[in-house]
């Protein structure tokens, strides 16, 4: 099948069709006579009978396990409606191609054309897709980050070359952070010349691959290159398998918010950085939101940078749309749109504060020569950009009337100019001062028009309160609106300021508009931009605040105890009564308003700080010492969950009852409740039934009844009350239906499918929940949905992340759950990567990927006893689980997480180091070291001890009575009590006496602390080029290479020559009893050589006379002669002896075959003689006798 | 395990003596704190970690996300939700115009109880107390025993200790001793019988989850003891109660201790002459405790408990007026009022009653990122102000839908329907094996 795809053309074989008619058809129809499995059994009712229960449980068993593994974790479905581009990461080694790939792929789908792939392209692939492609280099860094945010990954695989240590490297990475989807690639393939080797390495490469991902993941093979680019229609197929390919949701993406940047903008005064190069930048983050929701004013994790607050997020048009809903085929050539800001591609964008134009329509005209003019405009625009910045007279017509002027002349020559300055352009921090130059007028423009909205505002308090006479409760308040004379909100606080007595009553009037006041300047907010109408908070929080109080006030009315207390800490209370009652009817009218309760609660959505600071400078030198009472006593009132009851209600009367007569199940029940309906119901379906025993039939009264309305009504209606009749018989069986399926699905449904149903029901609900409501209004409650297209804007970033942006580097905002922001101690179990080549030291630092996040931080390994202890570990075990404790972000537990020596460079060797997930957080460790303290006797009594040298002072021993400590023999003790001198000295029994040589050792346990280094890697804010040579902290071992720092080592751990003394035994001694007592075997020889022998005992030598030697040697020379005439007679004889022997033998054998012979002989005569003899006997003795 | 001890010196003032860990360690010995003339003018911090050095938390990446805050109220509100946010909070102005300037000893009995359940939270208090930070550590749970300051009840400490309860590492067992009954906060019984049904709609749920009272005391002597027990949970499930059912019975108990038994049978004689009117299946037990579990003060008092047909509770309360403050109560009056309250907690409706709502909307916005709905009755003041801080803490808002009953319809006031997508909370301080 792959060989198949990978010529292009998919072979179909050709069907079997079957016969449905002719000789042949009619032969099958006669042999098979609709032969049901009904059928057989009834023909051969043994052979489906049950044959063997235990067989027949086990069938069962079996088919359950089956259906069980099936199963898993139903999770409620989250994905949006409109769910954002898939993110495919294109990952490989170095000139594998994957530029090339994502070109080819690019061209498939939009039929453009991209030079330089800088950060995310995103493309509309169909109908339902979109595609976001980026690149991922050969950057550990940039590996780890890609592999998170990934939902596919292409790995590009040299087949020329084969793996290299990249691709397990990353396979790794994904294997820890999520398994997206992964999908191989070969490519290169055309070097092969020889077509076997050709097949033997893609099995090769495909059974390796399938080892690291899954049995049967696919591996898509690019045969070779056209004109530097990879076939068309293998393209075509992958762009196929990509558009049709399934997801599944990883736990760390759908629960987290993450954005993968397609856009960067800098919004930095430019004055600012002029004076200050080196200014915290303030940055503005475009791109598609993913994963979970994400709520504005969060904190976000920008891996490479460090931990943000989000000051401000927006969603914008999306500029890379889905086509609208429409029924076709295909996408005509204006829906595939293709979207790559970084890289100089996208539509025209507007935003919160700029316009943008690039490259609209670009694809109208499908050649390549076509999209230069385009790039050019945009092109033209930067140029009068920076012509107009130098000139200090920026505006947008100015702009657009610069673009105009563009000489259509020297087009050709501008663009190969032009082309250059584009990949300038997306570095330059000019062309960044330039776009905000726009931002600039546009912020103005909004200035002017906040300042028209507060000039508004205040004019329109008095048409405000023409408003409120409109509603006829309001009337009173509007009347006191008035009294307060339209002043706007500041002057109030003077005037509160400034009278002392009166303001008092000034701030009721004030209090009493309020509502209005805000009402209207929701109004606005909700006409103008809504997300950015801190203009007007002050105005809008001040009220809100009052209304608070209002409501505590109200509270506090009926609690009348309360009340008292506060007349005698105010004193004076009249004006307070007024206020309250107004406060309890703003209060009472506030619950009736339906929207107002959200603005009472939530204000607008503005925060609700600035007052306070006002109120601090009100005075100018001077600051009032006022006791503030409305607003003081509210902050300051006592806690209290309890609301007290309305006093308006009198439940002593009638109508008050009756008003809840229905919350009780005495009360009258819904429609579609009451038992009266429901048993009407009931009798519908079931009322006619027929009494077997006694035949009669119940008819339901309702049917009667329409019969005799049947027959009282006239023809004329007769279609009419058809088609009433036709409903009702339809509602009825379905109710019918409804019942029996409650009734008897219900057996079959199970544990899981009832969650299933949970599920669904919940996403259902979901989606439901915020449907109808706008974007604005919908992004405050569930925050922003995945799939916009957001505006993250992030103040006080490092100005290096600007000076030094790469686009080829991946820009992500990982967004961060409540307390993830929070640094404490992890406690993790951690394993050594079996393919790296050393083992980890603890206090090491190591460089984790935890998380969003890539941080360096010194673990520490630990092991845990069978008590529970965690004991230090000072290496990590070689093939094992070992714990680690670390000081780090606080991340869920479950997460999993990596870890390498350093991200530096690429080495040959596998660099990832450990692998491991998250277990336990806390604020505290409790890991321990074995710590033995030793000890000497100075005085020994019998079992008791004196041991000095162990403590220094009494308290310390005193810490320690009772402990238990042991010497080096093994002899167990007990610390008793500390000894007055010397100092630190104890008395200790032991289970035996000791000696002085011995030594005492106590063995303890000394808590470690995990060292609080966290250290994020800010590899992106490095200078564009070196982004792979972050380096941190260094480990001892290289701090002491690099330092040339040697240790000296310790004397005795020296090898030296091991010389042995020799051993000397003393002599085996028998007692002389045991000696008597042996066997003379056994008995000891003397063994020992003698002695010498004593000069009285010594012969005197001899020495021959020279005859006497003559003689000697004669007699020596005869006898051997002798000896020798002698041995060889004796062989003679021997051999003679032997041949005898022989003879011997054999004659003795004949002898005895003779014998045998003879023998035969002998008992064959007496056989026959015997024979004979019984013969004899039967015939008669007449012989014998 | 070395676990850092904290002291009390006395009520008013938080004074913390740390014990180093290290076995070498010297303890010098304890110094009794020279008392300045203010009771509360005493500058104490402290740091509450099990098992290791106290340490200044320092961010090393400048993200200490903060919130302040003015004035005392909400007190309860601030410190819980920062706790389970992870967000520091700084409260400023404590009754800083006050006479007694300064946290009162029930709040530092509350930030006591607080530190016992969390591991390494920290907390300064300035030298007048007018000012707190409180930045949270991750909670603990385990066994924990406190003596609640008998100025408020229980129920104060018990409400908070309901939210933070299932995200411990360890299960909670807290027995609380002080008061159990008075009139201003949520009184045993009514969390008992309201509050845990609640959560357990939520999926807080096993028989481990208890709420029990082991000794009942009145205001203002105290005496009373508690015995609450939350298992872990890891998340929390999305609910939605938009349908509370028609009420179906009515339970109650009436307590009395150091009374004659003799009160709890006029309470339950006058509470259902008002509540017959409505349903004939009302049963209300009397509870009169007697010798060591009745606490140091007389009292008496009445718990209602409506339960709908949808397993809703609405729930009145009652408390003679503690001895030696204010007039005292005829136990038939009390009946009454009590029952009129529970009229007055019925016409406001909802699946959840006003004293729990904001529990309610705590557990709605710790779900997962689900959509919760609630039908409450009337927002309570208390309930806005936790919505406020709950957007604070966790960046959500509630959709607030007033639904006013129809015309023919007798079901009391308006209902609030309560719309919210839960943040996706997991209990992080849980240990997985």
């Amino acid at each position: 099948m792959q060989e198949c795809r990978m010529d292009g053309k998919v072979k179909k074989q050709k069907k079997h069709q079957q016969k449905h008619s002719g000789p042949k058809a009619e032969k099958k129809k006669l042999k098979k006579p609709g032969g049901s499995v009904e059928d057989e059994r009834k023909r051969n009712p043994k052979a489906f009978s049950v044959q063997s229960a235990v067989r027949m449980a086990k069938t069962f068993h079996r088919a359950q396990d089956i259906k069980t593994k099936k199963h898993h974790i139903p999770l409620v479905d989250r994905t949006p409606l409109d769910p954002p581009p898939v993110v495919i990461v294109v990952v490989g080694p170095p000139k594998v191609g994957k530029s090339t790939l994502i070109r080819c792929l690019i061209k498939n789908f939009t039929r453009q054309k991209l030079g330089d792939i800088c950060g995310p392209v995103t493309i509309v692939s169909g109908k339902k897709r979109r595609l976001t492609f980026m690149e991922c280099n050969n950057d550990i860094n940039t590996m780890i980050d890609l592999a998170k945010v990934a939902d596919l990954v292409l790995m590009l695989i040299d087949a020329s070359f084969g793996f290299e240590m990249e691709t397990f490297e990353f396979l790794n990475i994904c294997q820890v952070h999520g398994f997206p989807r992964i999908m191989g690639v070969l490519t290169h393939l055309d070097s092969f010349k020889n077509n076997k080797s050709l097949r033997k390495t893609k099995k090769n490469l495909k059974h390796r691959f399938w080892t690291e991902v899954y049995q049967g993941a696919k591996l898509f093979y690019l045969s070779g290159m056209v004109y530097g680019e990879y076939q068309t229609q293998e393209v075509k197929n992958l762009g196929r398998f990509i558009s049709v390919m399934k997801f599944r949701p990883l736990v760390w993406q759908t629960s987290h918010p993450y954005v993968l940047v397609d856009r960067m903008e800098d919004l930095t005064d430019p004055e600012k950085v002029r004076t200050d190069p080196k200014c915290d930048r303030t940055v503005s983050l475009y791109g598609y939101l993913r994963g979970a929701h994400l709520k504005n004013k969060g904190q976000v994790h920008v891996p490479g940078v460090g931990d943000f607050q989000v000051s401000d997020v927006n969603f914008l048009p999306d500029p890379c749309p889905l086509p609208d809903a429409q029924k076709k085929r295909a996408l005509n050539e204006k829906e595939r749109l293709l979207y790559a800001p970084m890289a100089g591609v996208g539509g025209v964008v507007y935003d919160k504060d700029a316009v943008y134009i690039d490259l609209p329509a670009s694809h109208v005209n499908q050649l390549q020569e076509e999209v230069h003019p385009t790039t050019e405009l945009v092109q033209s625009l930067i140029e009068t950009h920076a012509t107009l910045d130098t000139k200090m007279a920026a505006s947008k017509v100015s702009l657009f009337s610069g673009s105009a002027t563009l000489d259509p002349a020297d087009i050709s020559e501008q663009t190969r100019e032009r082309e250059r300055l584009e990949e300038e352009c997306v570095w330059d921090p000019t062309t960044q001062r330039e776009r905000r130059k726009v931002i600039f007028t546009e912020k103005e423009e909004e200035d002017d028009v906040s300042g028209e909205s507060d000039s508004e505002e205040d004019d329109s308090e008095g048409s405000d309160q023409a408003n409120d006479e409109d509603e006829p409760s309001q009337v009173e308040a509007g009347r006191k609106a008035k009294a307060a004379g339209g002043a706007p909100p500041e002057k109030k606080q003077k005037v509160e300021a400034e009278a002392g007595r009166t303001e008092s009553s000034a701030e009721m009037p004030a209090f009493a508009d309020s509502e209005d006041d805000l009402e209207m300047s929701e109004e606005e907010g909700d006409a103008g931009t809504p997300g950015d109408s801190g203009h007007s908070s002050e105005e809008e929080d001040d009220p809100t605040e009052y209304e608070c109080g209002a409501t505590e006030d109200l509270w506090k009315k009926h609690s009348e105890r309360e009340c008292e207390e506060e007349e005698e800490e105010q004193g004076s209370l009249r004006w307070k009564e007024g206020l309250q009652q107004k406060a309890a009817e703003a209060f009472l009218r506030q619950q009736e308003a339906a929207p107002n309760l959200r603005k009472l609660v939530y204000g607008s959505v503005v925060e609700v700080q600035e007052p306070e600071e006002e109120e601090e400078e009100l005075g100018g030198l001077f600051r009032v010492s006022r006791p503030q009472k409305s607003k003081k006593v509210q902050a300051n009132a006592p806690d209290c969950s309890h609301f007290k009851p309305d006093n308006h209600h009198n439940w002593d009367v009638e109508e008050m009852l009756d008003s809840i007569r229905d919350c009780f199940v005495t009360g009258k029940w819904e429609e579609g409740q009451d038992a009266a309906t429901l048993l009407r119901q009931d009798e519908e379906l079931y009322g006619d039934f027929e009494d077997l025993q006694t035949g009669e039939v119940h008819m339901s009264q309702t049917e009667n009844a329409e019969d005799d309305d049947d027959e009282e009504e006239e023809i004329q209606v007769k279609m009419d009350d058809e088609e009433v009749q036709k409903n009702k018989r339809l509602e009825k069986k379905r109710r019918l239906k409804e019942r029996f399926d409650a009734d008897y699905d219900d057996d079959d449904a199970t544990y899981f499918d009832d969650l299933k149903e949970e599920m669904q029901k919940q996403a259902e609900l979901n989606r439901a929940a915020f449907q109808d409501m706008d974007d604005e209004s919908r992004v405050q409650y569930e925050g922003f949905r995945p799939g916009m297209y957001i505006r993250v804007e992030i103040c006080s970033l490092p100005c290096e992340f600007v000076k030094n942006f790469d686009p080829h580097y991946p820009i992500i905002l990982g967004g961060l759950g409540s307390s993830e922001g929070n640094i404490g101690f992890l406690q993790m179990r951690l394993k050594k990567h079996r393919w790296y080549n050393r083992i980890l030291k603890t206090k090491d630092p190591l460089i984790f990927s935890l998380g969003w996040r890539r941080f360096q931080t010194i673990p520490l390994y630990h092991i845990e006893d069978h008590n529970g202890r965690h004991r230090l570990l000072k290496y990590t075990p070689q093939h094992m689980h070992c714990g680690a404790s670390i000081w780090g972000p606080i991340t869920p537990q479950g997460s999993g997480f990596l870890a390498v020596q350093s991200v530096t460079g690429s080495k040959a060797t596998f660099r990832i180091a450990a692998t491991g997930v998250v277990l336990d957080l806390d604020k505290s460790v409790t890991i321990v070291k074995k710590l033995k303290l030793i000890g000497y006797p100075f005085k020994i009594f019998k079992n008791t001890c004196f041991v000095k040298g162990m403590f220094n002072t009494v308290l310390e021993v005193a810490k320690f009575e009772g402990a238990s400590v042991q010497t080096v023999s093994g002899i167990r003790g007990q610390i008793k009590k500390a000894l007055s001198s010397p100092t630190g000295a104890f008395r200790a029994t032991f289970e035996d006496r000791l000696l002085m040589s011995d030594i005492v050792f106590l063995r303890s346990w000394y808590p470690v602390s995990v060292p609080q280094l966290y250290n994020p890697v800010t590899s992106l804010l490095l200078p564009a080029g070196q982004k792979d040579s972050w380096s941190g902290m260094r480990t001892l071992g290289q701090l002491k290479h690099d330092l040339g720092i040697r240790n000296q080592p310790k004397a005795d751990s020296l090898y030296k020559p091991i010389v042995r003394a020799k051993r000397h035994f003393n002599p085996l001694h028998v007692p002389k009893e045991l000696q008597k007592a042996l066997p003379f075997k056994s008995k000891p020889k003397q063994q020992q050589p003698k002695g010498r022998t004593p000069r009285d005992l010594q012969r005197p030598s001899v020495i021959r006379e020279p005859h006497e030697r003559k003689v000697a040697a004669l007699l020596h020379a005869l006898s051997t002669v002798h000896n020798y005439t002698r041995k060889k007679a004796h062989t003679v004889q021997h051999a003679k002896h032997k041949e005898f022997l022989q003879q011997k033998e054999k004659d003795e054998e004949a002898k005895l075959k003779r014998q045998r012979e003879a023998k035969k002989k002998l008992y064959r005569v007496m056989g026959q003689m015997d024979q004979k003899k019984q013969r004899s006997s039967l015939t008669g003795a007449t012989k014998d006798d | 395990m070395p676990r850092v001890l904290s002291t009390a010196a006395n009520f008013s003032t938080l004074f913390f003596v740390f014990v180093l860990p290290s076995f070498l360690a010297v303890l010098p010995p304890p110094t009794p704190p020279s008392l300045p003339p203010s009771p509360l003018a005493n500058v104490s911090s402290c740091t509450n970690t099990r098992g290791c050095l106290p340490t200044p938390a320092t961010n090393n990446n400048n993200m200490a996300s903060g919130l302040m805050y003015d004035g005392c109220n909400f007190f309860r509100q601030r410190l819980v939700l920062s706790t389970l946010s992870g967000k520091n909070v700084k409260i400023k102005n404590i009754r800083s115009r006050d006479d007694e300037p300064g946290l009162r000893d029930f709040e530092a009995s509350f930030i006591r109880l607080l530190d016992k359940v969390t591991n390494g939270s920290r907390i300064e208090i300035n030298q007048t107390g007018t000012v707190l930070f409180y930045q949270p550590g991750l909670l603990y749970g385990g066994s924990v025993e406190h003596d609640c300051n008998p100025q408020r009840s229980v129920g104060y400490y018990l409400e908070a200790l309901l939210m933070l309860a299932p995200f411990m590492k360890t299960p909670l067992k807290a027995t609380l001793r002080g008061v159990t009954n008075d009139p201003t906060d949520p009184t045993v019984d009514l969390l008992k019988s309201t509050a845990v049904p609640l959560m357990k709609k939520f999926g807080i749920d096993g028989e481990a989850f208890d709420l029990k009272v082991v000794k009942r005391g009145m205001a203002p002597g105290g005496g009373g003891e508690v015995v609450f027990t939350c298992p872990v949970h890891k998340t929390i499930r999305p609910v939605q109660l938009t349908e509370p059912g028609k009420i179906k019975r009515i339970r109650g108990v009436a307590y009395s201790v150091r009374v004659s038994p003799q009160m709890g049978n006029r309470i339950v004689e006058s509470a259902r002459s008002i509540l017959n009117q409505f349903l004939p299946d009302i049963y209300i037990y009397t509870d009169h405790m007697k010798g060591a579990n009745s606490g140091k003060s007389p009292g008496f008092g009445l718990t209602l408990v409506a339960e709908t047909l949808n397993g809703c509770f609405l729930s009145a309360e009652m408390s003679s007026t503690p001895q030696g403050q204010g007039d005292p109560v005829l136990p038939e009056d009390l009946g009454r009022n009590c029952a009129k309250l529970l009229l007055e907690e019925v016409y406001r409706g909802g699946c959840v009653d006003s004293s729990n709502q904001s529990l309610a909307l705590l557990l709605m916005t710790l779900g997962q990122q689900d959509v919760s709905k609630v039908l409450l009755g009337p927002l309570s003041p208390y309930t806005m102000e936790f919505l406020r801080h709950i957007r604070d803490f966790f960046q959500i808002m509630f959709k607030i839908e007033v639904q006013k009953p129809l015309d023919d319809e007798r079901k009391g006031g308006d209902k609030v329907l309560m719309t919210c997508v839960g943040v996706g909370y997991s209990n992080i301080s849980k240990t997985v094996k």
